[in-house]
């Protein structure tokens, strides 16, 4: 019984993980990530390891969607100048 | 070597690593017990160093050279994406229209942009007390400047964020490391060793050198990530790209 | 396994995990919502795990938290701002989360608050109270007006 959390946070992890792998759209992925990551922060703080879970958080919370979510605008304005380019 | 003694070369090095690792796995303390030879020296170890966080007294005492590697890859990194993200001869820029953003948020974000730098600068000051430290409060820190981006307007953030002045700030948090360093080697010890005097345990000045180089890399992580994050919102918001019918050899 | 550990566990299952599963399914309004939800809820289970193990120094994971998620649920506002207004009106059941967040905080800050003796710890936690509520209704309140940007009298911005 005082198993139950960790277990509880390595199948969360372990969930997360796996379907964050799976689904293939960028910008579903960055939600999933996101998950993935407090999922992580999760299981670090359940291990005793709030320095690692603190990392996770900080790098997990804002700053990786910010990248992969301006990454997808970028490559989206690219596609779109381009299609104007064909109509012109 | 042809190919198939490659394959071969490959498979026994694979199946040598796999037995080798499994025994070292077997050896291994199991999980959640109560044996933990290295745990307990190196708690050991940091509490004759008036550290209370014997996490960071690992990282930035006992293996600080570990740490300097790991700085490096990050100050690499940076580096590399400000030379891949740079904005080429035949790219233009164009100011990005203001973006609306509604009242509440941007209240929310002048009063939550002190509290998050605030927040992020105890992370790293209080590192060799508590969780945290230089790169967990570095990058909270960077990330409360871009709530200016977020929730306000790019070119508030553009305002408060001469890039010139981070990538120095970036260098010069490296730079700190290896001088901290080797000012220990010119105090006549080790390459890193802590030299400082270790201060009262559980007080803002304890630790020695853990303080100090956890101040180094929080500067050298808040102004890495603010420089990475410049790079990319330059090529999303600013830089447009050449025209599709741009000679080849223009964008070197 | 005390009570603290088992309360942060229950709010865990019941809390946070079904908001994970929002944010990892359906449209982008309802992700984002949950997205808020989640963070918000982790933390109070942070809360709860730290004064389950009896660790006040667990606490700043909440704080960073607290901070960092609603910065989190924003960034997805501004930069899917197009794909939240595409979408219909906000359902009730969506507008009803910040207030269920607001529920879940009191319920946890107060107890925890109660049990700290007075000090940098229960200030600390009464910060992080109050950095959820806030944060989360602004969050909440942004992608209301996110997702109205579609529909309103403005009509497309």
């Amino acid at each position: 019984m005082s198993e139950l959390p960790v277990l509880l946070g390595l199948l969360f992890v372990a969930v997360a993980a796996t379907a964050t792998v799976l689904v293939r759209d960028p910008v579903r992925q960055s939600f999933l990530l996101s998950v993935l990551g407090l999922a992580l922060a999760l299981l670090f703080l359940l291990l005793h390891a709030p320095d690692v879970a603190l990392s996770q958080l900080a790098v997990g919370s804002a700053l990786t969607p910010l990248m992969v979510l301006l990454s997808v605008r970028k490559v989206r304005r690219r596609a779109r100048d381009e299609r104007r380019e064909e109509q012109a | 070597m042809s190919r198939r003694v490659r394959a071969w070369v490959l498979v026994l090095g694979g199946l040598g690593f796999a037995a080798l690792f499994a025994a070292a796995c077997a050896g291994l303390p199991h999980f959640g017990g109560d044996l933990h030879p290295y745990g307990d020296r190196a708690v050991r170890a940091a509490l004759l160093r008036h550290t209370a966080n014997a996490v960071a007294s690992v990282n930035f005492d006992q293996r600080a050279f570990d740490t300097l590697g790991e700085e490096s890859i990050l100050f690499g990194a940076v580096l590399g994406t400000v030379v891949l993200l740079r904005q080429t001869r035949d790219e233009n820029r164009r100011p990005p229209a203001p973006a609306p953003v509604a009242a509440p948020v941007r209240r929310y974000a002048r009063l939550a942009l002190p509290v998050t730098l605030l927040i992020g600068l105890y992370i790293v000051a209080h590192g060799q007390l508590s969780p945290g430290g230089g790169f967990q409060g570095g990058v909270v820190v960077a990330t409360a400047l871009h709530l200016l981006y977020i929730a306000v307007d790019y070119r508030a953030l553009e305002r408060i964020r001469p890039v010139g002045l981070y990538e120095v700030g970036d260098a010069a948090g490296e730079a700190a490391y290896l001088l901290v360093g080797t000012g220990a080697l010119v105090a006549g010890a080790a390459f890193l060793a802590n030299v400082l005097p270790y201060g009262t345990f559980n007080t803002l000045s304890s630790g020695g050198t853990v303080p100090v180089l956890n101040a180094a890399i929080g500067v050298e992580v808040a102004c890495g990530v603010v420089v990475l994050l410049a790079r990319f919102l330059d090529q999303a918001v600013e830089i447009e790209d050449p025209p599709a019918d741009a000679p080849e050899g223009a964008a070197k | 396994m005390n009570g603290w550990t088992a309360a942060g566990t229950a709010l865990l299952v019941c809390g946070a995990l079904p908001a994970g599963w929002g944010v990892a399914t359906g449209p982008v309004r309802r992700r984002v919502v949950a997205q808020n939800a989640m963070t918000t809820l982790l933390s109070l289970v942070f809360l709860l795990l730290a004064q389950g193990f009896v660790r006040t120094a667990y606490q700043d994971t909440a704080l960073v938290l607290a901070v960092l998620g609603p910065a989190g649920t924003l960034l997805y506002v501004r930069l899917l701002a197009d794909r939240l207004a595409a979408g219909p009106p906000l359902s009730r059941p969506l507008s009803a989360v910040t207030p269920l967040n607001y529920v879940a905080v009191a319920v946890v800050v107060v107890p925890l608050a109660v049990v700290t003796d007075p000090g940098r710890a229960l200030v600390k936690l009464l910060v992080i109270g109050v950095l959820l509520v806030l944060g989360s209704g602004v969050a909440g309140r942004a992608v209301a007006v996110a997702v109205d940007a579609g529909h309103g009298p403005r009509g497309h911005i």
